[in-house]
């Protein structure tokens, strides 16, 4: 029964739930203002998600008459459900060490889509052309950057696997253990081996966010928002804070894939380093990224993804396989 | 089954500055069927030009289009001198293509803008905008207004620019060159620029001079027209300056036309401020007899183009002009074809759209 108490403990307040909200909003805000300074503007202030949010609450909820109500309801609750329990399996080296200590990766795997899926599904439910076009790219999109995100978790997991195993075939799926076995051998980032997978998963960063160059499926001058143009108020609330939640889950993801280490024991100054560095990668592969460049479109955004992620993260698994 | 279907953009969408409305049949991401409908700014202007009298219609003609403001009293100004018999004096043909290249950089550098802007590339869209800021300061500093500027009245300019004038438009002339000259590099090789916007959009030369499209859309088509060197007014005869022209046919080359043509704008303002001549700013007005007369400039987006019948009062009789942009609209039609939903408003904004002016 305790174990129960302390896993919903662990979903509403951290690392998911309360935590993983506010260091995303934090985040979020960053963000913000750090690609208004590279565009020589001043920015909003960092409480401004807090206030958009804020804002949407007190709006009054717009359904259209020709969509699908129940779909059309569901679809922010299911994606923010399906990110909020996400959010408690990230370790936080030094601090947490995951929800589960056994496959937890393959069910991080299985929720990280949940937040385009109700994309997807509220876009279709809300019977605008707008939104079937956003569907259709949302899909693109997705089957063009969740192979690279699964052969980078297989090379990490085999790499993993092969090290426990003396150097016989095995594969590791425990975030527990890979988390563990890098703080002992060195980070996966700094491997050679691992650094085109590494490589990759700054790549699917932008896809997965849907951030410029990626913001095909919500590009604002083409389809106006798409399958969010016709959401409102509290529902559009819901999926802000879903996306935020995901940026929360898929920089943690990356830490612990690539760089968990530690520097001390005190817990306090792990938590710090841990945000250090999720803030590194969001800065990195997000922000920089977003200010530099404009949007493909999704053919050409979809033959990069195949092409370039997909080769690198092929070429870690393929060098992980024979080493 | 059917695989297409409908989808509406406009008239208020994002991408477009003005009103305009597509009804684009769609299958997939890919256009089969672009349809346009416009109308919706519809002002009755050239009725509301036959009830006023001469002087107040300078008012009226300026408020046909905002970028291109200057290029519309101007040409009507330039109707109304032809139909009185007026010349005008040699200071005030040099006034008149400084305002005309001035306009023309701070509206070529919106329309690149905007490009950046629909193709999601934000940073990009902030540096043209904050580029055409100065030029915008510009337009304050010597005309007091920083869109309509009033420059232009019959038989000459309404204001005078002294010595102090002419020196800060030739430093500020001086410190956008080098910024355009980045934003040119960046247009030219930036990729994700390059993969959005070349050989999108095609208009071959044939369907070009059977459109009889004007300005940057026909220049970037490699079709030869430039009104100020086909029938040269002002002061453009006596100015050294160059017609840009592209062999693309695409958004990008148009989008080059444009770049291109800035440099020239600046040489053409640099020339203005060296040789304007001194003397009045104002021709002596004729009698309003009974007359018709045609004039042409080239504003920023092509050839403008105004008629003009008086009957001998201060009233015209008629007055009637053609814009640039409803030339070019019935292009789109051969650019839009089988294009993808995406590239729908970049290539509208490639023919520089003033919805305003078309339908005045």
């Amino acid at each position: 029964m305790s174990d129960t108490l302390l896993a919903i403990l662990h979903m509403c307040v951290f690392p998911g739930g309360a935590f993983a909200l506010l260091v995303a909003m934090f985040f979020k805000g960053l963000d913000r203002r750090v690609e208004a300074r590279l565009q020589r503007r001043v920015g909003p202030p960092l409480t401004q998600p807090w206030i958009d949010i804020a804002k949407l609450l007190t709006k009054e909820t717009l359904i259209p008459k020709t969509a699908c109500r129940s779909a059309f309801l569901l679809a922010p609750v299911f994606g923010f459900t399906g990110m909020a329990a996400c959010a408690a399996f990230i370790p936080v080296p030094g601090v947490f060490d995951g929800l589960f200590n056994m496959g937890d990766l393959l069910v991080i795997f299985y929720l990280l889509p949940i937040p385009a899926m109700a994309i997807m599904l509220g876009g279709s439910a809300s019977s605008s052309p707008f939104g079937a076009v956003g569907f259709s790219r949302e899909m693109l999109m997705m089957l063009a950057y969740e192979t690279p995100l699964l052969m980078i978790l297989l090379a990490v997991a085999m790499l993993t696997g092969k090290a426990m195993n003396g150097g016989a075939w095995g594969a590791e799926f425990s975030l527990l253990n890979i988390v563990a076995l890098q703080q002992q051998v060195g980070s996966f980032g700094l491997n050679p081996l691992m650094i085109p997978a590494f490589l990759a998963y700054l790549i699917f960063l932008p896809g997965t966010m849907g951030v410029p160059p990626f913001d095909i499926p919500e590009a604002e001058t083409e389809i106006i928002e798409g399958p969010l143009l016709e959401y409102g108020g509290p529902l559009l609330a819901m999926f802000q804070i879903t996306s935020a939640l995901k940026t929360f889950v898929v920089l943690g993801l990356g830490v612990a894939l690539f760089f968990p280490g530690t520097i001390c024991d005190i817990w306090i100054i792990n938590l710090f380093w841990f945000l250090l560095k999720c803030l590194a990668l969001m800065l990195l592969s997000l922000t920089l990224v977003k200010s530099a460049m404009g949007r493909y479109r999704i053919d050409q955004a979809f033959r990069f993804y195949v092409i370039v992620p997909t080769a690198l993260a092929l070429c870690s698994l393929i060098l992980v396989w024979v080493m | 089954m059917t695989t297409t279907f409908a989808m509406p953009l406009g008239p208020v969408h994002v991408a477009l500055e003005e009103p305009v409305y597509f009804h684009l049949t769609v299958e997939g991401e890919t256009v089969h069927k672009a349809e346009l409908t416009s109308g919706h700014v519809h002002r009755g202007m050239e009725a509301m030009a036959a009830k006023r009298n001469l002087i107040k219609n300078v008012t009226l003609v300026e408020r046909v289009c905002s970028l291109c403001s200057n290029s519309h009293s101007y040409t009507y100004c330039m109707a109304v001198e032809n139909a009185l018999g007026m010349g005008i004096p040699p200071r005030a043909r040099y006034l008149r293509v400084l305002a005309e290249e001035i306009k023309r950089v701070a509206s070529h550098l919106f329309n690149l803008a905007i490009q950046a802007h629909i193709i999601g590339f934000k940073s990009l869209f902030m540096h043209v905008m904050e580029v055409r800021e100065i030029m915008q300061d510009l337009k304050e500093t010597v005309y007091g207004n920083r869109m309509n500027l009033a420059a232009n009245c019959i038989g000459g300019v309404k204001y005078d620019v002294n010595a102090e004038l002419l020196e800060y438009i030739r430093t500020t002339v001086d410190k956008v060159e080098p910024l355009a000259e980045e934003i040119r590099e960046i247009y030219a090789t930036n990729r994700l620029v390059l993969t959005r916007t070349d050989g999108l959009g095609l208009l071959p030369k044939e369907d070009a001079l059977a459109l009889g499209v004007v300005g940057p859309v026909a220049r970037g088509s490699d079709v030869r027209v430039d009104v100020r060197k086909d029938s040269p007014y002002a002061a453009y005869p006596e100015l050294t300056f160059n017609s840009i022209f592209e062999k693309g046919c695409c958004v990008h080359s148009r989008a080059m036309v444009r770049l291109h043509e800035l440099f020239e704008s600046f040489s053409l303002i640099r020339q203005c401020v060296e040789r304007v001549p001194d003397g009045p700013c104002v021709a002596e007005w004729n009698t309003v007899g009974v007359a018709e007369a045609t004039a042409r400039t080239e504003a920023p987006r092509g050839e403008v183009f105004y008629y003009i019948r008086t009957d001998g009062t201060d009233t015209p009789a008629r007055l009637k002009w053609r814009v640039p942009s409803y030339m070019n609209w019935k292009a789109l039609t051969v650019m839009m074809r089988e294009c993808k939903v995406a590239d729908v408003a970049l290539i509208l904004n490639s023919i520089d759209p003033c919805v305003s002016c078309t339908e005045r």
